[in-house]
């Protein structure tokens, strides 16, 4: 909200620096997000046309004689076409400091020229929303007197951020209140006397029908000897300093009462009001209305009217009718100062697209007191431009006092930690407009009529903490209460993060939200996903439509993007449909791209790498072991992808992407993948160490030629069994196949470590052993032994 | 005889003033040649034995082998010294130490999650836990709980992304103070870091998805005081000891009294200079804090009269741009190698 310093200076005494009262300002909960500076300007002073004539040498231009109050009058050439005799303008003296020019004596076409007659623009106010040529000021004002004093236009324009809790503050006098409060000075605030008293005309008082609870009060008043035409200059550039256009006295008027006290305000033309009667109702289907701004509104269900017998005369809360506007030959209206339930005119404002200044005060609901101090100060400004007010007739809920609130000196201490006594608290709420009735260390407190977001003891406290200032309320480091929340989950990712950071993988992060483009090349690879996916209802764009299932997709976009080898991980949430609304688990996943080996087609020596650290990571974060065991995924290549168990359960699932999935995803080189569903990571279990035997361990190495289907970890288990206790390790080292070792087998080699615990054990002993194992070899898979 | 031995003794002091003065075994060698070589002056000296009396040849003769004996040693001594000379200037050519070193083939920890992760372990180390949640949340626990009705304006302020009627991403993680506190009684000390999404344009200061972290102190005691105290704590934490942190008054539905909290621009530290990680204000804007609303006290069945507490929600995006200097926020989710190993 635009809030020219001038204004405010009005209703209370401030420091001359806009940057002093901004911060004040900032620090009452309003963030100023902008000053607009005003130029420098001086020697402008009030001039009365006295004399007017043609220049004797220009056609275009003509001399005035400018009565400016002392002495002989100025004789000055204009080129604006717009001045008249007995005009009262602004006038640039000698010496004046325009924001473009400094006046001098100067003589136009041989007239000497003892000055400038002033436009709008020449005082830094918008041009388009004045006189096209001189600035015309009211007959009557002071000749002489300074311009820039007079209307404030040296005074910067704070560009006032509020709250949605104090649309009673989205005025000039709420923030003034707010000022004077914490500075501890007088509000000179206006009288909301209203001046109209007597009876309407017989048969022509204006009557409210309230058809819907959606207007709570409805202040409806008559004015009759109304002239249209310009409001007084010191009106129009109040208005145009705070950002609103002047239009005319009447719509000026009700835009400077709502600027003043946040009151929106209506008026209508008496004549077009049928029966003077109006219907505040719920719109009908089909309903339009022509709004002033000169657009056909089909009205929507959310919509709520003010209606006369006959026809929609406005929006309520949000814009009017063209056809009851005020018009050039309009000499009565009817003045609405209504109340309205803020959802229900946000609900309406939305569903028509529309946002006014009106609407913006209004959605946030308006306190009902605030209609008859609107009505008041619009009738005393109508007044004084002649009009006649009769009696203002209130419709809807009589107006009554909050609710008292009580509140104790404890409550700020326990709140604030600040110790501050029963006088000084109430010494806060009542320069805010509070009633306090003091007993004690206990404070009865009534909150002003303009205040609805002051409702109990906690809402006071803030009140009082912003008085104080919350620079005052000393910082000091708690102590904290143990408790037994466990910071478990997050322990575990960390964890995870390190362990892949430490095995060379780089941590990325990508959009939660994807498009289609992120389903296009699995869907290209004939690939469906077994979730079901879900869709945002409200995207702001098609690629944010969809919430991820998978944190693969997005990884191969970004390893698509990179073109050279990296190793990278995700931690974050994937999201499916399922019975339940929706399924969201936390998801680690893990790859990397790498260049082509020279390797033979049955050995892969990058899904080794990604195994062993996967392998390496479970390890790292459970303290288990696991084991793999082959498996079939989606999007993976068919012989390259493994689930690794830990007691039988899945932990981990990993393998080469499909190559024609990579493909899809514009990779030209092999990916590897781990999944793993953080839900399904074992406890942490403590390792147990074993101390190793005192004595000398000894190791059989042998190769056994098994089929091709028979698993590395198979040939493991059956050693390792056949061995028993005396075993130490087992490992399958190497592989080879081809011809040597015929079709369809390949060869393994294995070592076995045998140990004993209490003595060397011997050569015999190991031999016999390895009788045993070839043995269980032999009869388990149909193992050969390779010389 | 004292004539020979002065003349030794003399002769002995140049030779070891020679030996010690060669660098290498060029000089060294010469003066070996200089003083015991076939006409050195060693040699020299022994021929003039031949002049003494025939009585005194056989003593002089054993002090001039002395004296050869100690001047052999001497060359000994200095020859191993320029042995090491030399072996130390062969090593110390070896190699070039300024050669561009080779790159350990560590991995990197998003700088988002470095931010997030010093912000939570200032509040572990103070005994708050650290708890996660969903980041699909029914609008009971993003506005209901939280003192946020449905015809409330403030919901307004959040633009979420919808996925049914009452389901939405959540836009805040202040939901976590209801979860929290629904799960266990009070005294309660969390921070809840976490991903939220918005319905913003994405540009250079805004992305629909970002990271908080949410704060929540609840216990007998616990006042305004605790909450300025315990965030400028964090500040200075992560910015250094003469941060700044500023509370303004503002409004949260679910807090009362309620608090922007902005700290000295780290970059211009508010010396008024224009300044693109501030625009010039000096300040940084961190987010809303306050004291935990009786609303949203009695809604989770705690007695506001017995208990009180601070919440507060920080931007973790906001941070690292301005601990990091990051020109745009987009970088963060670009991931760029590049990006992630400046910041490893």
């Amino acid at each position: 909200m635009r809030v020219p310093i001038s204004w405010l200076r009005q209703y209370v005494d401030l420091p001359e620096d806009a940057d002093t009262i901004a911060d004040r300002l900032a620090m009452l909960g309003f963030p100023v997000e902008d000053i607009v500076r005003r130029p420098l300007v001086t020697g402008v002073v009030v001039g009365k046309i006295v004399a007017l004539e043609k220049h004797p040498n220009a056609d275009r231009l003509q001399v005035g004689k400018i009565d400016v109050g002392s002495g002989t009058p100025l004789t000055i050439a204009t080129a604006a076409t717009n001045v008249a005799l007995n005009q009262t303008i602004p006038v640039a003296t000698i010496g004046a400091q325009l924001p473009a020019i400094k006046i001098e004596r100067r003589k136009m076409r041989g007239v000497e020229s003892e000055g400038m007659m002033v436009s709008a623009d020449e005082l830094a106010l918008p041009p388009d929303w004045f006189e096209d040529g001189i600035m015309q000021l009211d007959e009557g004002t002071p000749l002489g007197t300074n311009v820039v004093e007079l209307f404030g236009l040296a005074d910067d324009v704070l560009d006032v951020e509020v709250t949605s809790n104090r649309v009673d503050a989205m005025s000039i006098l709420g923030l003034a209140r707010e000022l004077a409060a914490s500075y501890g000075v007088p509000l000179r605030a206006p009288s909301f006397d209203n001046p109209g008293t007597g009876e309407d005309p017989a048969g022509t008082a204006p009557s409210v029908t309230l058809e819907t609870a959606d207007c709570t009060r409805f202040v409806a008043q008559q004015f009759d000897s109304v002239r249209v035409g310009p409001a007084p200059a010191w009106m129009r550039i109040r208005l145009a300093l705070a950002g609103q256009r002047p239009i005319n006295n009447l719509v000026d008027v009700s835009n400077y009462v709502m600027l003043e006290t946040a009151q929106p305000l209506h008026f209508y033309d008496a004549s077009r009001v049928s029966g003077r009667h109006f219907i505040v109702r719920d719109a009908r289907p089909d309903e339009t209305l022509h709004t002033l701004d000169g657009e056909d509104r089909k009205l929507t269900p959310q919509s709520f009217v003010i209606a006369d017998g006959d026809k929609v005369l406005a929006l309520a809360g949000l814009m009017g009718g063209a056809q009851s506007e005020v018009r050039p030959e309009t000499t009565a209206i009817v003045l609405e100062s209504a109340n309205f339930n803020g959802a229900r005119v946000r609900r309406m404002a939305m569903s028509l697209a529309m946002r006014t200044e009106a609407s913006s005060r209004h959605e946030k609901t308006l306190a009902p007191a605030l209609t008859d101090m609107g009505a008041a100060r619009a009738a005393q400004l109508l007044v004084q431009l002649g009009a006649h007010a009769y009696r203002p007739h209130p419709f809807g809920s009589n107006v009554f006092d909050a609710d008292v609130i009580t509140l104790t000196v404890r409550d700020v201490r326990r709140l604030l930690g600040l110790q501050l006594d029963a006088d000084r608290m109430s010494a806060h709420l009542r320069a805010l407009g509070c009633n306090v009735v003091t007993a004690a260390d206990v404070l009865t407190v009534t909150p002003p009529l303009w205040r609805r977001d002051l409702t109990m003891a906690a809402d006071l406290v803030e009140e009082i903490a912003r008085m104080e200032g919350y620079d005052e309320i000393e910082a000091i480091e708690p102590s904290v209460p143990s408790h037994e929340i466990s910071s478990g989950q997050y322990l575990l990712e960390n964890r995870m993060a390190d362990t892949l950071a430490a095995l060379g993988y780089h941590e990325i992060a990508n959009y939660a939200l994807q498009g289609v483009d992120m389903q296009r090349p699995l869907e290209q690879s004939g690939i469906t996903p077994s979730h079901k996916i879900v869709e945002i209802r409200n995207p702001l764009s098609e690629d944010q439509r969809y919430l991820r299932w998978a944190l693969g997709p997005a990884m191969l976009r970004y390893l698509g993007r990179i073109g050279a080898p990296m190793r990278v991980f995700e931690i974050g949430h994937v999201f499916s449909l399922d019975e339940r609304p929706i399924v969201e688990e936390a998801v680690l996943a893990f790859g990397f791209s790498a260049p082509r080996l020279d390797e033979p087609a049955w050995r892969d020596s990058h899904f080794l790498r990604l195994k062993g650290d996967a392998e390496a990571l479970i390890r790292a974060v459970c303290g288990v072991e696991v084991t793999a065991a082959r498996d079939v995924r989606t999007g993976y290549h068919p012989g390259k992808t493994a689930v690794l168990l830990h007691d039988g359960r899945e932990v981990a699932t990993l393998g080469q992407i499909d190559p024609r999935v990579a493909r899809a995803f514009d990779i030209d080189m092999p990916v590897y993948l781990s999944n793993i569903y953080l839900d399904n990571v074992p406890l942490y279990r403590i390792p147990r160490y074993r101390p190793p035997s005192k004595f000398p361990s000894t190791y059989r190495d042998l190769a056994v030629v098994v089929d091709l289907d028979v698993a590395a970890e198979r040939i493991r288990e059956i050693v390792q069994r056949a061995i028993g206790e005396l075993c130490t390790g087992v490992r399958v080292f190497d592989e080879y196949r081809g011809p040597q070792v015929g079709e369809g087998r390949k060869s393994l080699a294995v070592r076995a470590t045998i140990q004993r615990s209490d003595a060397t054990i011997t050569d015999a002993e190991a031999d016999q052993v390895m009788k045993r194992v070839l043995e269980a070899l032999q009869r388990d898979v149909g193992a050969s032994i390779r010389e | 005889m004292s004539d020979l031995a002065n003349s030794l003794s003399d002769l002995e002091r140049r030779f070891a003033g020679a030996a010690a003065h060669a660098a290498d075994t060029r000089e060294l060698d010469a003066a070996r040649v200089a003083f015991l070589g076939r006409s050195g002056e060693v040699t020299l000296l022994r021929r003039s034995i031949g002049q003494l009396p025939a009585s005194e040849r056989p003593d002089a003769g054993k002090v001039i082998n002395a004296a050869v004996e100690r001047m052999e040693s001497v060359f000994e001594r200095e020859s191993a010294r320029i042995a090491n000379l030399a072996f130390e200037a062969e090593l110390s050519r070896e190699i070039d130490v300024t050669f561009p070193s080779i790159e350990p083939a560590a991995g990197t920890i998003h700088p988002i999650r470095r931010v997030l992760r010093d912000a939570c372990a200032y509040f572990e180390r103070r005994g708050f836990a650290v708890v996660l949640g969903p980041e699909v949340e029914p609008d009971y626990y993003n506005f209901d709980a939280l003192n946020i009705p449905p015809t409330h304006p403030a919901r307004e302020g959040f633009d979420s992304f919808f996925i049914t009627d009452t389901l939405l991403l959540r836009p805040h993680t202040s939901p976590m103070q209801i979860r929290t506190m629904q799960q266990h009684a009070p005294p309660i000390a969390v921070v809840a870091p976490g991903r939220c999404y918005r319905r913003d344009a994405v540009d250079a200061r805004h992305l629909f998805q970002f990271n908080q972290v949410e704060g929540l102190l609840v216990a007998e005691g616990i006042h305004f005081g605790h909450l300025k105290g315990m965030l400028t704590g964090l500040c200075r934490e992560l910015f250094g000891s003469d941060q700044r942190v500023r509370f303004r008054p503002s409004f949260f539905p679910f807090t009362e009294p309620s608090a922007e909290v902005d700290t000295t621009c780290p970059k211009c530290k508010a010396s008024g200079e224009p300044c693109n990680m501030c625009g010039g204000s000096g300040w940084i804007e961190l987010g809303g804090s306050g004291m935990v609303h009786p609303n949203v006290l009695r809604e989770v069945g705690y007695d506001p009269d017995v208990y009180t507490g601070w919440a507060f929600g920080f931007g973790i995006e906001r941070l690292g741009l301005t601990r990091y200097d990051i020109d745009d926020i987009r970088r963060f989710v670009d991931s760029d190698p590049d990006f992630l190993k400046q910041l490893a």
